[in-house]
């Protein structure tokens, strides 16, 4: 028996990096998982090795930033797998170059909030209903920077600390629905910080350096577990709260 | 010394207007930015600033309402412009407070930090101000401007939202009361001005009497 077995989860952002990690994870654990993500030509691919290892996924495109399309989408889980159970909303966009705050644009203020802060609307929303039918979990994917800021990333820590806020207040809101809402803040090895560290060697050793457990954390077999865990009736007296995820990276918050 | 002159206090209503009186009251001389007579753009800005208070939520904040029942436009209202807002009242911020190595102070409610039901916009955009304000302080901070956030009851935004039995805290405040905004919070933002709270760096300091003593 699996932890996650009938279970049903949809993961924003699946496509690739954590999110994808994290559809692995659930759907190796017995859920059946559908891959959120803008484009099929990632999404796809992460449906089909999950069902090549002998899980359940599909694939639905979804841009979170557009209230129908993620409407859709949990239509789509629905009608796909019977009902939904977890919401990962793990969908971000990029945060751009490092930037004091005075030097960012309002476009990049625009995208950032409207990944992260107004899709979380969309993707709480869309999925309540489903959630409290089956006294389900919404996960938040969030960052050490939305706890502590950010000089480099000032829009980046905003945004992820705006999260934090709506997570501690649906925890208060949908307590009383049976409705569990928790949030991860990941340190992982992602394909785009791989190549990172392939154009700037030092990188990876002076973050390693800063990491208690020396290594960055692997979305699937680092990252994931966690999400399964939340995801289970192993944290069912668990609301509210936020997981570092990090290798002890950021042991002072 | 520096002599602190200069003061824009940003935001309609309580807490805002209490302290833009405060800040007076201290001898301030303070400009109170408020919501539709002055937008927030580069032409209404004074040239030097020693101090920008930060404490704009808008009416629409400050309404309980389930997640379930908010329009696009209500959360748009509620949470995504406001934290628009203070994002860019830190960015034009920067030039005036630079000039007079001045100071920024986010006030916010406890909502923002430890959730509110029927609250989730407005502690999104507030608690976002609260770490933008830690991150002003990082990445200021060796330009001379100082950053800081101040979390107050939630009575201070939201009438009749008072702690004491409420669902944010489930301590009755040791002080017996919640701070004062027109006296109280205000001598708390004229302190943070002064230089010998220059090695106070990102702080995040709650008002409350008492009640919330986070770890």
């Amino acid at each position: 028996m699996k932890l996650l077995n009938n279970k049903v989860a949809m993961v924003t952002g699946a496509g690739q990096g954590v999110g994808e990690g994290i559809a692995r994870a659930l759907a190796y654990a017995g859920a059946a998982v559908m891959i959120a993500a803008r484009r099929a030509n990632n999404g796809v691919p992460a449906a089909s090795a999950i069902q090549q290892h002998g899980g359940t996924a599909a694939f639905v495109r979804c841009d979170v930033t557009n209230r129908a399309a993620v409407d859709t989408a949990v239509a789509a889980t629905v009608d796909r797998f019977g009902g939904l159970d977890v919401m990962v909303h793990n969908a971000v966009s990029p945060p751009g170059p490092p930037a004091p705050i005075q030097d960012i644009a309002d476009s990049l203020i625009e995208a950032q909030i409207a990944t992260a802060v107004t899709a979380t609307f969309h993707c709480a929303q869309a999925s309540l209903r489903h959630l409290r039918e089956r006294g389900g979990s919404l996960i938040l994917l969030t960052s050490a920077a939305g706890i502590e800021g950010s000089a480099n990333l000032p829009l980046y820590a905003t945004v992820k600390g705006a999260q934090r806020g709506i997570l501690k207040s649906l925890a208060r809101e949908w307590g009383p629905f049976g409705v569990r809402v928790n949030a991860i803040a990941p340190v992982a090895q992602t394909r785009a910080m791989t190549d990172a560290f392939a154009a700037n060697p030092t990188l990876q050793a002076r973050l390693n350096a800063r990491t208690p457990l020396g290594r960055m954390g692997d979305p699937e077999t680092d990252i994931g577990p966690v999400a399964v865990f939340l995801a289970s009736d192993l944290a069912r007296y668990m609301t509210g709260q936020t997981l570092a995820v990090d290798g002890g990276r950021f042991l002072g918050l | 010394m520096t002599v602190r002159q200069n003061a824009l206090v940003i935001g309609d209503g309580e807490p805002a207007t209490a302290i833009a009186l405060g800040l007076a009251d201290l001898g301030w001389s303070v400009v109170q930015l408020h919501d539709g007579s002055s937008p927030i753009t580069d032409h209404n800005w004074p040239d030097e600033l020693d101090l920008v208070v930060h404490a704009r939520y808008p009416a629409a904040c400050r309404q309980q309402c389930a997640m379930a029942d908010l329009s696009p436009a209500e959360w748009h209202a509620a949470c995504d412009e406001p934290l628009t807002a203070a994002i860019r009242v830190a960015r034009l911020a920067y030039r005036p407070l630079l000039r007079r190595a001045g100071r920024i102070v986010f006030v916010v409610p406890l909502m923002a930090s430890a959730g509110g039901a029927g609250y989730a916009p407005f502690a999104a955009a507030a608690e976002g101000c609260r770490i933008l304000a830690k991150s002003l302080a990082r990445s200021w901070g060796s330009d001379g401007i100082g950053s800081h956030a101040l979390t107050l009851d939630p009575s201070a935004f939201v009438h009749g939202a008072a702690n004491s039995g409420g669902e944010y805290v489930l301590h009755d405040p040791p002080l017996g009361r919640v701070p004062d905004p027109r006296i109280e919070v205000s001598a708390m933002i004229n302190a943070l001005t002064d230089e010998s709270f220059d090695v106070l760096v990102g702080s995040s300091l709650v008002l409350d009497g008492g009640s919330w003593m986070p770890g």
